[in-house]
C-alpha cells in the first residue's frame, strides 16, 4: 500500500523523542518502546532518514481510509482528554469528552472562552492530539497518527476556516485556493480549474486574481470557505469564522454555510454568539471542559436576517 | 511542485526587496571576487604563455652552473665546441648560437642612439620570425663573410635615421674596442600586446638590431652559454639532457655542474607562481562567501519568525514538515543562487572591462561560472538548512496563534 501503509509508517514516525508518550494507557505499543529511550540525539538522523525514505517512495496511492467516506459517524470521540501540562500545574482542558457527529450535520459548538471549545476545535482539526481517548474521525482513529499523517487527514479530510481568515498574503485568492490542492499533489491544470469554479461558487468568480489585502473582510471569509472545500473534505470546521465581520457579512457567511450544509457537506461551526448558533441545527455547549448541553436546533429562516440587532445574548 | 516552491520564493524575494539585496550582497561580492580573481589569474597564465611562445618555448641555455666554485676555463664555450655539438646532435637541433649581446652607441650623422646589438646565426629568423618590411634579413654570406651588416626595427630606425626605410644606410659604432661603419641591410616590424610592451619594455627611445655572431664572437673567443632551440617541442626535455650529459662528459664534469635554462620550465614556474597566487586569494575571497552564507542563514531565521503564521496556515491546510522545509530551503538557495549569478555578472564584467582596457583577452571559464552558481546554491542550502528544520518543526496551533 505505499508509504501510508500502517507499518511503514510506524516505521518513519517512531522516531525517538517521545513520539508516542501521548498514547493512552493501555494501548498496545508497537514495540518501540526500545526506542523511545534513545533520547533526543537521533531524532535528527531518524528524521533525516524518513526524509529520504519519503522522498523515495514517491507513491501516490493513498490508503483507503483517507481517499474514501468510510463511516456514517464522521467523528466520534470516546474518553477523550486533553491535559496542558504548564510545567508547575496540569490543566485539565477537556474532561472526558464522549460525542457523536454523523456525516451532513451542521453543528454549532458554544461556550465562553475557557470554556474548552477551541481546545475540542483543534484536536477536532487535528492540529493537535488527545491526551487520553479516542477520536475517530470517518472511523480512523487519529489520534495515534504522527504530524506527517495528520497533515495528511487536514490536507484530505477537513476544511478551516478561520476567525481571522488566515489567507496567505501577497498570494491571490486563486492561489490561495488552490493551495490545498497543491499540497495534495493536483496537477496545475485541475487545480486552477476547479479553484475557480469554488470562488465562482462563493460569488467571488470575478475576483480570483485579488490579493488578500485588496478585499473586505466577507470577501476574504469567502475566499477562505472556498479554500476550505478546495479538496472536497467531508468536514468543514469553522472556528469562530465571523468573528471579525460585522452582521451583514455575518449573515451572508452563515447563509453559505447554510446551503453547503444542504449540499451535504457537515459543517461544525465554534463560536459564543447565540445568532450564529442560530444557524444551525444543533447546538452542543461547553462549560469547563465538559458538554453541558446537547440539543436539537431549528434553524433561523434567511428570509428573519433582518430582524433585530445585533443582540449578543446570553 | 518545485516550480510553486520557485514561484513562492521569488515573490517572497520580491517582497523584500531591500533586505533580500542587501542579503545578496555577501554572495554578490563573494562569487564576484572569486570569479574576478580566478579569471585575472587565467588571463595572466594565457598572456605569459603567449609570451613565452613568442620567444620560443624551446629556446634554452646552457651555461656552467653559478654553484660551481672552481670554474676553469675549458667550462666556458668556443665556437669550435659549439660546431661539435651541432654534429652530434644535428637534426635535434632547430637552431644553435654562442648567444652573444653587445650594447653600443650607434652614430649616424648627429644622432647617436644607444643600441643593443643581438648576434645571430642567419637561420634566426626560422626560429624567431620576424616581419621583414624593407631589404632582407642577415644571410649566409653575412655570416661567413663577417660582414657588418644590420637588421633592426622600424623604432629604431626611426630612432636613429629618422626615417622607416634605412635599408643602405649606414651607422658608426664602437663594438669591442674598434669603431667600425656598419650597413642597414633589413627593416622589420614588431608586433608587440601592449601587455608584451609592458613586460618586455617598450623600446621607445633605444635601437635594437640583429648582426651576424661571428662580428661578437671570434674562433678563439670564449663564451659564456650556448643558446639553443630545440627542434620538437615534445622530446625537448630528453634532447636537452642529452645535450647537457654530452658537454659535460666533453668537459670532464658531471652534467648537475651545468644549468639549463629553459623557457618551458620558466614558463611553468610562472604558470604555478600565477596559479599558486589565484588559489590564495581566491581562498580569502571565498571566505566573504561564508560570511554570504552566514548572512543568508541570519536573514532567512528572521523571516521564518516573521512568517510563523504562514507555517501555520500552509500546515493547517495539510503542508508536510517535508514540504515546509522545501519551501524555505528553495528560498535560501534561490537567494543565493541569485546573488551567484550578479556575482558573476559584475566579477566577469569587471575583468572583460578592464581586459578592453589594457587590450588583452581576458578569459572567463564557462567551467569556473558554473561552479560559482553551483557552489553559491550549495552555501544556500547549506546555510537554510537549519532555517528551513526550525520552520518545519513548529507546532502548527502555537504557529497559527502567532501574531
Amino acid at each position: 500500500m505505499g508509504l501510508w501503509n500502517r507499518e511503514r509508517t510506524e516505521d518513519l514516525g517512531g522516531s525517538g523523542s517521545g513520539e508516542r508518550k501521548w498514547k493512552p494507557d493501555g494501548r498496545p505499543e508497537s514495540g518501540d518502546k526500545g526506542q523511545e529511550e534513545s533520547g533526543v540525539g537521533t531524532d535528527w538522523a531518524e528524521r533525516l532518514q524518513a526524509l529520504w525514505k519519503m522522498g523515495l517512495s514517491r507513491s501516490r496511492k493513498l490508503p483507503e481510509y483517507i481517499t474514501e467516506n468510510v463511516s456514517e459517524e464522521l467523528i466520534q470521540l470516546e474518553d477523550l482528554v486533553k491535559v496542558y501540562d504548564t510545567g508547575a500545574l496540569k490543566v485539565l482542558g477537556l474532561k472526558r469528552i464522549n460525542l457523536t457527529i454523523h456525516r451532513g450535520e451542521f453543528v454549532a459548538i458554544m461556550g465562553q472562552s475557557g470554556s474548552g471549545k477551541s481546545t475540542l476545535m483543534n484536536i477536532l482539526g487535528c492540529l493537535d492530539r488527545p491526551s487520553m481517548g479516542h477520536y475517530y474521525l470517518d472511523g480512523v482513529d487519529v489520534a495515534a497518527m504522527n504530524p506527517d499523517e495528520l497533515s495528511l487527514i487536514r490536507n484530505r479530510k477537513i476544511g478551516f476556516v478561520f476567525q481571522s481568515f488566515n489567507l496567505i498574503s501577497r498570494t491571490s485568492a486563486l492561489k490561495n485556493v488552490e493551495l490545498p490542492m497543491t499540497y495534495a499533489r493536483k496537477g496545475k491544470r485541475f487545480r486552477e480549474q476547479r479553484a475557480r469554479t469554488l470562488l465562482e461558487r462563493v460569488g467571488l468568480g470575478k475576483r480570483a486574481e485579488h490579493m488578500p489585502n485588496e478585499l473586505s473582510g466577507g470577501q476574504r471569509q469567502r475566499v477562505a470557505i472556498a479554500r476550505a472545500l478546495a479538496n472536497d473534505p467531508p468536514l468543514l470546521l469553522a472556528d469562530e469564522p465571523t468573528g471579525n465581520l460585522d452582521t451583514a457579512a455575518s449573515v451572508e457567511i452563515m447563509e453559505l454555510f447554510s446551503q453547503l450544509h444542504k449540499e451535504g457537506t457537515t459543517v461544525v461551526v465554534v463560536t459564543h454568539e447565540e445568532e450564529i448558533a442560530a444557524f444551525t441545527e444543533r447546538i452542543i455547549r461547553f462549560r469547563d471542559g465538559e458538554i453541558v448541553s446537547d440539543k436539537p436546533n431549528v434553524p433561523r429562516e434567511p428570509e428573519q436576517k433582518e430582524a433585530g440587532p445585533n443582540e449578543k445574548g446570553h | 511542485m518545485l516550480i510553486e516552491n520557485m514561484k513562492m520564493a521569488f515573490s517572497a524575494i520580491r517582497a523584500n526587496k531591500m533586505r533580500s539585496f542587501l542579503t545578496m550582497l555577501g554572495i554578490i561580492i563573494g562569487i564576484g571576487s572569486v570569479i574576478s580573481i580566478v579569471s585575472i589569474g587565467d588571463t595572466m597564465r594565457s598572456m605569459f604563455e603567449g609570451l613565452y611562445r613568442e620567444i620560443g618555448v624551446t629556446q634554452a641555455y646552457l651555461f656552467i652552473g653559478y654553484w660551481v666554485d672552481d670554474v676553469r676555463q675549458s667550462d666556458y664555450f668556443t665556437l669550435d665546441e659549439m660546431e661539435r655539438v651541432k654534429e652530434v646532435f644535428g637534426d635535434q637541433i632547430a637552431y644553435i648560437d654562442s648567444n652573444s649581446h653587445a650594447s653600443a652607441d650607434a652614430i649616424s650623422g648627429r644622432t647617436t642612439v644607444k643600441f643593443a646589438f643581438n648576434g645571430v646565426d642567419y637561420n634566426y629568423q626560422e626560429v624567431q620570425p620576424v616581419n621583414i618590411v624593407y631589404g632582407r634579413y642577415l644571410n649566409e654570406g653575412d655570416v661567413l663573410g663577417r660582414r657588418k651588416n644590420v637588421v633592426m626595427d622600424t623604432t629604431s630606425a626611426m630612432n636613429l635615421f629618422g626615417v622607416e626605410n634605412a635599408v643602405g644606410k649606414t651607422f658608426r659604432t664602437t663594438i669591442y674596442g674598434t669603431t667600425e661603419e656598419y650597413t642597414v641591410v633589413g627593416i622589420y616590424r614588431k608586433k608587440l600586446s601592449p601587455f608584451q610592451a609592458m613586460m618586455m619594455g617598450a623600446n621607445t627611445e633605444g635601437g635594437e638590431a640583429f648582426l651576424p655572431y661571428t662580428i661578437l664572437t671570434w674562433p678563439n673567443d670564449y663564451f659564456y652559454a650556448l643558446r639553443i632551440f630545440a627542434r620538437d617541442e615534445a622530446t625537448m626535455d630528453v634532447f636537452y639532457n642529452n645535450v647537457k650529459a654530452y658537454v659535460a662528459k666533453s668537459k670532464g664534469r658531471q652534467p648537475e655542474d651545468f644549468r639549463l635554462n629553459s623557457a618551458k620550465d620558466e614558463m611553468g614556474q610562472m604558470d604555478s607562481i600565477m596559479g599558486g597566487l589565484a588559489a590564495a586569494v581566491g581562498g580569502i575571497a571565498a571566505i566573504s562567501l561564508l560570511v554570504g552564507g552566514i548572512g543568508i542563514m541570519n536573514i532567512m531565521l528572521v523571516s521564518v519568525t516573521e512568517r510563523t503564521r504562514e507555517i501555520g496556515i500552509r500546515k493547517s491546510l495539510g503542508a508536510r514538515t517535508r514540504d515546509i522545509m522545501i519551501q524555505f530551503l528553495t528560498e535560501s538557495a534561490i537567494l543565493s543562487a541569485c546573488g551567484g549569478v550578479v556575482g558573476i555578472l559584475l566579477g566577469g564584467g569587471l575583468v572583460m572591462i578592464g581586459g578592453a582596457l589594457l587590450g588583452v583577452q581576458a578569459i572567463v571559464k564557462p567551467g569556473v561560472v558554473l561552479l560559482a552558481v553551483g557552489f553559491s546554491a550549495m552555501v544556500g542550502i547549506f546555510f537554510g538548512i537549519y532555517p528551513a528544520s526550525k520552520a518545519a518543526k513548529k507546532d502548527p496551533i502555537e504557529a497559527l496563534r502567532y501574531e
